[in-house]
């Protein structure tokens, strides 16, 4: 319930703002405006100068770099470093869709489930599986990264992209399942008591009341388990390889190789930030809402 | 099959139950044998072989730098703690464009670290990266540095550029506890003849533990496993300088093939999550 307080509050549904009610126009409350401005756009430059300069650095031709500002915006922009970047992160930019994808579908969809389970059914040791599978949103993965990698090995799936999917899946679940649980509880109890006396399943109740009934919920987890999948290094560096390597991956080796070339590494982060620009930008309220319910773990 | 599954809806749990309890809980069983195993070299084996691993802890001192730096970026919870809450403060007065200005904020938070550290690589450039460029053009030459290229500001440095990444969380987190005071508790005080200052102080404040909480969690976690940013930006170095638990981790475990050792770093880091993560969340599961 709390998740739902939070994220509406940011919402707008929530209580208006100090200033709303208190009387305006004031000497010194137009100079506390000029301040608050001034401080909000002072962070606004710390928050936004290192990406100013990937950007203006993106469409530099390499030689531009070294001998202009890396804040002064090209003289003629250039999109090769573009075209270069991609050239080189082209095989795992498709990758990280495939696995990103594969993976968000499979740990939204069986974090779904499991957060219907624990919102809407009673059943023995509910609370207590429910804490162990919540618990694991805490792991640190170090601690398993030996094991997994053998498992990874042993299944015939090193290297390889349904590998990467299983693991983001698998690791994925518990934090699936915890918005879930969340945002389930909001389904009224009376629905699905009527769907039930109607002779429904719980199956068929979760695909014909709860699911439709949750679509902004759905949205919400999907957003979120997209952008942490494509973000991810740790599992692509252990168990991916030449053949399946994320972009994470394949940009940080670009460092390594292309050492002066910042015109084209900063052009590659912009390919690897993509999606996630997108997403930010045309869902940013769902995105947001996926972190407020993310956080509800510790409140 | 369909039909037994009607009956029986809960086995539709078994598999993602499964899965996590594989992936996570016997994946600890397995880590915690690896540690005492006799497993030498590439090739797995599950005899046991005794502590020796936690004992070359003791006497490693990569180790016990990993493990400080581990601690030290710790510090980055109360920096954007104050950060977090002063930016939301101030996204709490109604300013028009304040929807932007915290979009703006989160939006490093957003991103990949792989893409925040790529990034950072550039900005602490030495020669020609842009925050040197920027000091020099606002005329304070004498600040500029190797910011990440020197064993004595590369942890400042990663701590700042986490910082950068984290406080528009926190802020967001703080906001939203902010906002979910009661507008009549507020219009109470208010009526009281309360400024806005004092309503502030003693009635929205006392009702942020819950968001402060959160914060601390989220960058604690973040801290035990800051693996992706500091493997970007410095590979753990220079020398040993920014390694961290994780960092070492997979140094010893998957390029030099210690993997007796590295399970033992991954247990410490397991514990550091149970003494100092779960306490915090505990209190609020019972709850």
């Amino acid at each position: 319930m709390k998740t739902r307080a939070t994220a509406s509050g940011l919402c707008g549904n929530g209580r208006g703002s100090a200033m709303d009610s208190s009387a305006n126009g004031s000497a010194s409350t137009r100079v506390l405006y000029v301040l608050f401005y001034a401080l909000l756009l002072l962070f606004a430059v710390f928050y936004l100068l290192p990406f100013w300069g990937a950007l203006t650095t993106s469409l530099k031709q390499a030689r531009e770099v070294a001998i202009t500002n890396p804040l002064a915006f090209p003289s003629s922009p250039t999109f090769s470093p573009y075209l270069e970047a991609f050239a080189q992160l082209k095989r795992p930019l498709l990758n990280s869709v495939l696995i990103t994808v594969g993976g968000t579908l499979g740990s939204v969809f069986l974090g779904s489930i499991c957060g219907y389970a624990f919102a809407k059914y009673r059943f023995r040791y509910d609370n207590l599986i429910f804490t162990l599978l919540v618990s694991a949103i805490f792991l640190p993965y170090q601690a398993i990264l030996v094991p997994l990698f053998q498992t990874i090995r042993a299944l015939g799936l090193y290297n390889t992209i349904p590998g990467l999917i299983l693991v983001h899946t698998a690791y994925g679940i518990p934090m699936c399942a915890l918005m879930f649980r969340g945002f389930y509880g909001d389904v009224p109890d009376c629905l699905i008591k009527q769907a039930m006396m109607d002779g429904n399943g719980p199956w068929r109740i979760y695909t014909k009341i709860v699911l439709p009934s949750t679509k902004i919920a759905t949205v919400t987890v999907l957003v979120f388990q997209f952008t942490s999948i494509w973000n991810e290094m740790l599992f692509g560096l252990i168990i991916g390889g030449p053949d399946s390597m994320p972009a994470t991956i394949a940009l940080n080796n670009m460092m390594g190789t292309l050492a002066a070339e910042w015109n084209v590494q900063m052009a590659g982060s912009m390919w690897l930030a993509l999606p996630v620009l997108i997403l930010y930008i045309a869902m940013g309220k769902y995105l947001i809402r996926g972190y407020m319910a993310g956080a509800v773990t510790a409140s | 099959m369909v039909g037994f599954l009607k009956r029986n809806p809960l086995l539709l749990l078994v598999i993602p139950l499964g899965l996590v309890f594989y992936f996570v809980y016997v994946g600890i069983g397995w880590n915690l044998w690896v540690s005492v195993s006799d497993w030498r070299g590439l090739n797995a084996s599950y005899g046991f072989g005794g502590f020796g691993a936690y004992i070359r802890m003791i006497g490693d001192s990569t180790f016990w730098i990993s493990l400080r730096n581990t601690l030290l970026l710790f510090t980055i919870i109360p920096i954007c703690i104050v950060l977090g809450l002063v930016l939301a403060l101030i996204m709490d007065q109604g300013l028009k464009g304040t929807n932007l200005f915290r979009n703006l904020f989160l939006l490093p938070f957003a991103l990949s670290f792989v893409v925040t550290g790529t990034i950072w690589a550039w900005m602490y450039n030495p020669s020609s990266g842009i925050l040197n460029s920027l000091l020099r053009l606002i005329g304070l030459e004498s600040l500029t540095g190797f910011w990440h290229t020197s064993q004595q500001t590369v942890m400042p440095s990663i701590i700042l550029a986490l910082v950068w990444q984290f406080s528009g969380y926190v802020a967001l987190i703080f906001l939203a506890g902010i906002k979910s005071v009661p507008q009549s508790q507020i219009n109470a005080a208010r009526l009281d003849g309360a400024s806005q200052f004092k309503i502030y102080r003693r009635l929205v404040l006392p009702q942020l533990k819950g968001a402060l909480t959160t914060s601390v969690v989220i960058i604690a976690m973040f801290a035990l496993r800051s693996f992706d940013f500091i493997w970007v930006l410095t590979g753990g170095g220079p020398g040993y300088s920014s390694h961290t638990l994780p960092i070492q981790m997979y140094k010893e475990t998957f390029m030099s093939s210690r993997f007796p050792y590295g399970a033992a770093i991954g247990n410490v880091l397991l514990v550091l999550v149970l003494l100092l993560v779960m306490p915090l969340t505990y209190r609020s599961y019972r709850r």
